[in-house]
């Protein structure tokens, strides 16, 4: 419930009007923007698991990313999704685009894979390719455990899944070397972590928005995940690592300011609190 | 074998001794023996917030989340039930917005049915429990839209909630209203604790049906989880010392090696 | 006899061959269960109703934790019981069930905003808004989805195809990325105002937010730089703040993620006990109107 209307200068320090407020918060975003001050950035060990999980992938087995986002978390999971990419074209590992939810994830995540192919010369159904958007959750994954091209049929163009050159001998999760989720949903882990990770021990790594991560450092810190990328942030760190920085890096630039500018509000706030509590028990 | 995808020995033992320990708990309650739950402030506040929407004529605004049926959504249910047979008693209307079109019809028949057992079902409109949007931000605007139309005086937020918990909840507050929340997923807690004024977290939330109702099959059933949850502290408590012990002191081929093997193939 | 009715079963709910078996079966689908609620309805009292829902509901559960907790054999390098098979079907009929409530919902909405503009209530022009977005969303997605180009795409698009991308990906997805945003606006006054030290506990707390936060971004990372990353047994590598709000995330964060977790889930095995046994009391449980 709102308070009564501030009096005196400890009690306003304690009430800033929320539009004042918002408009700090827009000046600092807007001027990173236009004028980033950048910072290094060290990679942590949960993104270095992403990473060497890519990397350890055995030849001839396929990494699976599931882009499992839409528009709304795009700003985290986007570019996470672009650095993963990076870090398979560069290990000249084979990856796949799947989506089990939202829709929009397969037209995103084809976009983003269409321009990153692009820099790395690689071609579609040869280095790539993108089963598309498959409803079912479980039954999705309960269905590639047994047969991956009859479950699919048909890829995000609507082509046969098996006129595709990469897909030639891949029939279940024993032709798999990784799955990558990439998510802003909650419980599609456990979906992979059930059905996938735990009957045929095939790694497991993620990348989530900042917000939902902390719930899922439990199963890094089990190993039941190899690792993953925590928001923006972890985004950014894979970026570093595959030496190619882009969105992330840039938004690292603003969020740092903006967490500067939350820290310095709550200090505000406090310093008010703590002033009218000390001239209250004059 | 991993029993995730089916049983192994050791998970059939102990969801049949869990399972055991409630049903028991749940039967000696029947039987009459008085069982204690302490004070949980959250879901002691909403016969004071559905009060304060009385005093100021204003409706309440509910949410029950936005999964669909499942058994968070369902205990969201039971809570609304509880809060519409409370506003009944005084003509106070309630607005439910819904955001899975399965929830629609459970939750219209359970608010009907909660006017009917207060013995006032004339004021059930059906125009007020509706599904708002299943996009997850479509959502919460159109809720905060309903709330700031309606200028409703409390909102309760119950269930299963991600990123919009935050606009609906801010919005509100900017509003005046008394909000109460609760939800069983850590992730949106600290989110709710910063602006609502009552939150019910965590297995809280799955008390909700035994704390309001105190009906000896919920309190029995309560009292049970509590038995289960110190069982399995003591559990873990023994198998971790356990396994240390036995892997420093488990030679290959011996009863002990054997043991921890059968141990680490329970998992 | 338990084959005879597997096979039994399989010849009646056998694929359709051709579009007039479909509709048949549908049509007939439809009639057999006006029939047989209609009968039901009739026949039973609030006591039948009742002890039918808690039968079917006791059956619907025993289906799923039969077919976990019962012993499987390795069949195919896959665990399998006599129940495995059916699981995977009985998942897509609720499936098939769930997606018939979907029009319940667009109903749901007619009605409301249909009433709003038949009675030019306050704010009417938001209720045809409303409905003007929605045919013409689904006009062009239509169109969208039967409209065939070539690949690569044409430099012109043809007009239903061009106005989807512009709805869609040029307000649509804006929209949605635009209401996420908000979330920092939000987060910044709601931080301001509700986090207040008013004991140790909440002090150490805030410490603990501080460190996180600013682990969290590079510039916490700059503003300790200066710590040497090896020697001294690691002790000022330690405090770096990157390092810092890994180990509270880590060593704190998460023994605690994990005990909220287990409470859940004791609570959620608690909750589905009392609905699948039909202990559970409440509105639509089991009291009679």
């Amino acid at each position: 419930m709102e308070a009564a209307a501030p009096q005196g200068f400890r009690q306003r320090l304690q009430q800033l009007p929320r539009g004042f407020i918002y408009l700090l918060m827009a000046l600092v975003v807007v001027w990173q923007l236009l004028f980033p001050l950048p910072m290094p950035i060290s990679p942590s060990a949960t993104t270095k698991g992403v990473y060497d999980a890519i990397n350890k992938v055995p030849p001839g087995k396929l990494i699976v990313i599931s882009a499992d986002w839409d528009a709304s978390t795009e700003a985290e999971t986007g570019p996470q999704m672009t650095a993963i990419m990076h870090a398979c074209f560069r290990a000249k590992k084979p990856f796949a685009l799947l989506t089990l939810s939202p829709p929009a994830g397969a037209k995103l995540a084809n976009d983003r894979a269409v321009a990153v192919a692009e820099q790395y010369g690689a071609k579609y159904g040869v280095n790539w390719c993108n089963w598309g958007y498959k409803y079912g959750y479980e039954n999705i994954v309960m269905s590639l455990a047994k047969n991956i091209p009859a479950t699919l049929k048909s890829d995000f163009h609507g082509d046969p899944i098996s006129a595709l050159p990469m897909m030639t001998g891949v029939k279940d999760y024993r032709d798999l070397g990784l799955v990558i989720e990439v998510t802003g949903l909650a419980n599609v882990t456990e979906i992979w972590l059930g059905f996938l990770r735990g009957p045929f021990g095939t790694p497991l790594a993620a990348g989530y928005t900042a917000v939902m991560a902390p719930g899922y450092y439990p199963f890094v810190d089990s190993h039941q995940m190899a690792g993953m990328l925590v928001g923006a942030k972890g985004a950014a760190e894979m970026e570093a690592l595959v030496e190619h920085p882009g969105d992330a890096t840039r938004i690292m630039n603003v969020q740092s300011w903006a967490h500067l500018l939350i820290i310095a509000l709550i200090v505000v706030g406090n310093l008010g609190y703590l002033l009218a509590r000390g001239g209250g028990r004059r | 074998m991993n029993s995730l995808e089916h049983a192994n020995w050791f998970m059939r033992a102990l969801f049949f001794t869990l399972s055991a320990v409630i049903v028991a708990s749940v039967l000696s309650a029947q039987r009459g023996r008085a069982m204690y739950i302490r004070r949980i402030p959250g879901l002691s506040a909403i016969e004071e917030a559905v009060g304060r929407a009385t005093e100021m004529g204003k409706p309440i605004f509910f949410s029950p989340g936005l999964a669909g049926i499942g058994i968070t959504t369902l205990q969201a249910l039971s809570i609304l039930a509880h809060i519409v047979r409370l506003a009944a008693t005084h003509a106070t209307r309630i607005i439910v917005g819904t955001a899975d079109a399965t929830v629609l019809p459970v939750a219209e028949e359970a608010v009907r049915e909660a006017y009917d057992s207060a013995g006032r079902p004339e004021l059930f409109r059906p125009e007020d429990v509706r599904f708002v949007s299943d996009s997850q931000f479509a959502y919460a605007l159109g809720s905060v839209g309903l709330m700031s139309r309606d200028q409703t005086a409390t909102n309760f937020f119950f269930g299963q909630f991600f990123a919009e918990a935050l606009i609906l909840t801010e919005n509100g507050r900017s509003l005046g209203a008394l909000q109460v929340a609760g939800t069983p997923d850590p992730v949106q807690i600290p989110f709710f604790i910063a602006t609502c004024d009552y939150v019910v977290i965590g297995d809280e939330y799955y008390a909700a049906s035994a704390y309001l109702t105190r009906e000896p099959t919920q309190t029995g059933s309560l009292v049970g989880q509590d038995v289960v949850k110190a069982g399995l502290i003591a559990l873990l408590i023994f198998g971790l010392g356990l396994v240390t012990y036995l892997a420093g002191h488990a030679p290959n081929g011996t009863v002990l090696s054997h043991l921890l093997t059968l141990l680490k193939a329970g998992s | 006899m338990w084959r005879s009715l597997q096979i039994g079963l399989s010849q009646l709910f056998s694929p359709a061959h051709s579009t007039g078996e479909l509709v048949a079966y549908v049509v007939g689908a439809l009639l057999a269960s006006v029939l047989v609620l209609a009968l039901l309805h009739k026949g039973l009292g609030w006591r039948g109703k009742r002890r039918l829902t808690m039968a079917v509901t006791f059956t619907a559960g025993l289906f799923f934790a039969l077919e976990y907790f019962y012993p499987v054999r390795m069949v195919a390098g896959r665990q399998r019981n006599f129940l495995t098979d059916y699981i995977q079907p009985a998942n897509e009929v609720l499936a098939i069930i769930m997606a018939f409530t979907v029009g319940l919902g667009i109903y749901s909405l007619i009605q409301v905003h249909g009433r709003n503009v038949l009675r030019q209530r306050r704010g009417w022009c938001n209720s045809l808004a409303f409905f003007l977005s929605m045919v013409v969303m689904f006009g062009f997605t239509l169109a969208d989805n039967y409209i065939k180009v070539s690949d690569p795409p044409p430099a012109v698009l043809p007009y239903p195809k061009a106005s989807f991308e512009i709805l869609f990906n040029g307000l649509f997805m804006p929209l949605q990325s635009a209401t996420f945003s908000l979330l920092a606006f939000y987060i910044a006054s709601a931080a301001y105002r509700a986090f207040r030290v008013r004991t140790l506990e909440a002090g150490l707390m805030m410490a603990a937010a501080f460190v996180v936060m600013l682990g969290q971004v590079p510039i916490g990372a700059w503003l300790t730089h200066s710590l040497p990353v090896t020697g001294y047994h690691g002790i000022p590598a330690f405090f770096r703040l990157e390092n810092l709000g890994e180990w509270v995330m880590t060593w704190l964060n998460t023994p605690a993620q994990r005990g909220i977790t287990f409470g859940v889930a004791i609570g959620a095995l608690a909750m589905s006990l009392r609905i699948w046994l039909s202990l559970e009391r409440g509105t639509f449980f089991s009291e009679q109107s």
